[in-house]
């Protein structure tokens, strides 16, 4: 097959691959019409671009590589989250660019559950993969957002390894259905997931990202997900990258009348991480609650960026980003609430917060609002700090070693975001996660706020 | 040598000296009470001897059962049965208060008790004090009135079974009843093996816990000791007659 540059991607390469893939036509010439829209568009220049000041694309990202399409049954991949569950979940594994593994379970198929590759789903279930693939990304009829830059576009154009989720109306699903995707080969990786839910349809979507060590790789990923009318959505996307990886996301939920949306970040591996937990309030009586947990450590970039658009009137937003950051690291917290002119009732709140362990590390946070109506709810904050050296003593003078204490109040720091998720095997992952940053952390290089201590007399 | 012996204490925070060259001794068995006017240095004391960071020893000495306690952090002298019930327990967010006392519990006895056997143990002390079972599930303090913030510390006192309990205005904001509750803990928990410092400003808890000895401190030095009688008379005169005395 003729290699695939992504920044040279071709209309003879993409028409090939959809050809070979068994591509309807419809879904060919879909991808060739983002590929003439890429033609007019050039890579994120974070000098110019609002929405990429915040990072420097030339620096974080490496646009110069092949897209990885290789990838095989055989490779060993982690086990996912919902492996020790007692319950049974779906799970499907998509490897180096291909979906390798597809567990249904019967339960889920008796109810009309469909979990197949996008490639697949274009053939058997057209209706659905033709009206809503690409309706998040190409289409942006309110012009804000940064869904429709070049890093999406070429997703559209060329994405490999797709998954397709539909949970039918009224269907509810107790087990989470886990999409691993799993990198061992360097280049470029264009993953891409569509999940529609019915209405009245409840489900739990997982995105686990692991890699090899030490391989040098591109992500370049677009989660749409429809959440039709009265649906209840979790999406939980677990950044467990081994370092090499530059990571970029839009992970978007459409959110239709009186949905209830969660959405979950766990941000501790790669190089650097940008991700777009993105959620459009379409209709009236929706609930988003974009939540984020993130661990920095030295030479680590994370670039959060939840955006919600209240186009619908009398939805609810709330935002709530913790992180922890030591070394030489960067994080970057941009919090977007848009309200439109009509979405009168709206209410809206978004916080961020940042401790800082050691020295040399860097979090910005800018919670960010563009508000068109007046008669809405809306409140932001956001608060960079250091562990309270009376937090410290405290703990310490009931015979707690420091070592020890520093553990639990990181992980007390987390708290307020992981109470809020009770989803299966979530919790427990999610700490660990962070357990294992606080372990590696070098304690001793910790500084605390002493502000707080002279207070007493 | 007493069990607490103080000697010629001197101490600074912010630059600033607060102790002038305190002496005190407490053992085992025994309840002192330091009383004195706000801002005389009575927490200073309690700080200095729980190792509190913004608290520089700069002269004399703290000796516990023989051991020079400024040279040891705050958990070692927790392990050799040091407990401060602090005057403003903070709230420390998201640390789950039976993991935190679990944690102490294992730490200062140097074993890990079974879980089960913890919560059994856990759950008595609670109900011994009139603290409600739903704190369980709470984090450090948070939330907590003045009043059950001062229960938690003598709950976690009554976990720690420390040797030196010294309690910083563990009266303060509390209601008769709550006193009586708080009082009632402290005197199940006293016994040969433990030594009580109560610092208080007012005489009102020492109608509940008794003491053997009575120190008035005022601008950072002991100015008057005596037996219960003490506290007595600063009821009657308060500590006006200090001032002139000082």
């Amino acid at each position: 097959m003729t290699d695939l540059l992504l920044d040279h991607l071709t209309e003879e390469a993409l028409t090939g691959r959809s050809d070979a893939a068994g591509e309807p036509s419809w879904l060919r010439d879909h991808r060739l019409a983002a590929f003439k829209r890429t033609l007019d568009q050039s890579w994120p220049d974070s000098r110019k671009d609002e929405f990429w000041r915040s990072t420097p694309f030339d620096r974080r990202f490496d646009i110069d590589r092949s897209v990885v399409t290789s990838g095989e049954v055989t490779t060993a991949v982690p086990a996912s989250i919902t492996a020790s569950l007692d319950e049974d979940a779906a799970l499907v594994r998509l490897v180096d660019g291909s979906v390798v593994d597809i567990h249904l379970p019967t339960s889920f198929a008796e109810r009309g559950v469909v979990i197949t590759d996008l490639a697949t789903a274009a053939n058997e279930h057209a209706d659905l993969v033709r009206s809503h693939l690409g309706s998040l990304t190409s289409a942006d009829p309110e012009g804000t957002g940064a869904g429709s830059d070049k890093t999406v576009t070429v997703n559209d154009a060329a994405w490999t390894a797709g998954v397709f989720v539909h949970v039918p109306a009224e269907v509810e699903l107790e087990a989470p259905i886990s999409v691993q995707v799993h990198v061992t080969e360097p280049g470029a990786h264009l993953p891409r997931v569509l999940a529609v839910l019915g209405h009245h349809a409840r489900a739990a979507v997982y995105l686990e990202h692991t890699s090899e060590p030490d391989v040098d790789a591109f992500v370049d990923e677009v989660v749409e997900v429809i959440a039709q009318d009265a649906s209840m959505l979790d999406v939980v996307s677990l950044q467990r990258w081994d370092d090499g990886i530059q990571h970029l996301a839009l992970q978007k939920v459409q959110a239709h009348r009186d949905t209830t949306v969660r959405h979950l970040s766990v941000t501790t591996g790669g190089a650097t991480v940008r991700l777009l937990p993105e959620c459009d309030l379409v209709g009236p009586g929706a609930e988003v609650r974009p939540l984020g947990i993130y661990f920095a450590d030295d030479g680590q970039w994370f670039d959060l960026q939840p955006y919600v658009r209240h186009i619908a009137p009398h939805a609810k937003s709330d935002v709530l980003f913790k992180g922890a950051l030591q070394g030489h690291s960067r994080t970057v917290f941009r919090g977007n609430i848009y309200v439109h002119k009509d979405a009168v009732g709206t209410d809206t709140d978004e916080n961020n917060r940042s401790l800082i362990l050691t020295e040399g590390a860097r979090a910005d946070a800018t919670p960010f609002l563009e508000i068109e109506c007046a008669d809405i709810t809306a409140g932001h904050g956001s608060a960079t700090g250091q562990i309270d050296a009376l937090h410290l003593f405290y703990l310490e003078s009931r015979g707690i070693p420091r070592d020890e204490a520093l553990r639990l109040i990181v992980a007390g720091f987390f708290r307020e975001v992981l109470g809020e998720i009770d989803l299966p095997g979530v919790e427990d992952a999610a700490v660990a996660e962070i357990e294992a940053r606080v372990e590696a952390a070098d304690l001793d290089q910790v500084q605390v706020n002493d502000a707080t201590l002279q207070d007493l007399g | 040598m007493a069990d607490l012996e103080i000697r010629d204490l001197k101490v600074e925070a912010d630059g600033t000296e607060l102790l002038h060259g305190v002496d005190l001794e407490l053992d085992k068995g025994k309840t002192l009470a330091l009383m004195g006017p706000n801002g005389s240095g009575k927490s200073t004391l309690a700080y200095a001897i729980a190792g509190h960071p913004a608290y520089d020893i700069t002269g004399g000495s703290v000796h516990w059962k023989g051991t020079e306690l400024n040279e040891l952090t705050p958990d070692e002298r927790a392990k050799l049965g040091v407990f401060l019930a602090m005057q403003y327990p903070v709230e420390v967010p998201g640390v789950s208060l039976t993991n935190f006392l679990r944690t102490a519990v294992n730490s200062v006895n140097e074993e890990d008790i079974p879980v089960r056997e913890f919560m059994t143990r856990l759950r008595e002390e609670m109900s011994e004090l009139g603290v409600d079972q739903s704190f369980l599930q709470r984090s450090i303090n948070e939330g907590f009135s003045g009043g059950e913030k001062k229960r938690f510390e003598i709950l976690q006192a009554a976990l720690l079974r420390p040797e030196l309990a010294v309690l910083d205005e563990t009266d303060s904001g509390l209601d008769v009843d709550a006193l009586k509750t708080v009082a009632e803990g402290v005197n199940r928990l006293s016994g040969p093996d433990l030594g009580v410092l109560i610092i208080t400003h007012y005489t009102r808890i020492l109608r509940y816990i008794q003491p053997d000895e009575v120190h008035v401190m005022f601008e950072g030095r002991i100015v008057a000791s005596g037996g219960p009688e003490l506290a007595d008379e600063l009821e009657e005169h308060g500590y006006e007659n200090l001032r002139t005395t000082a």
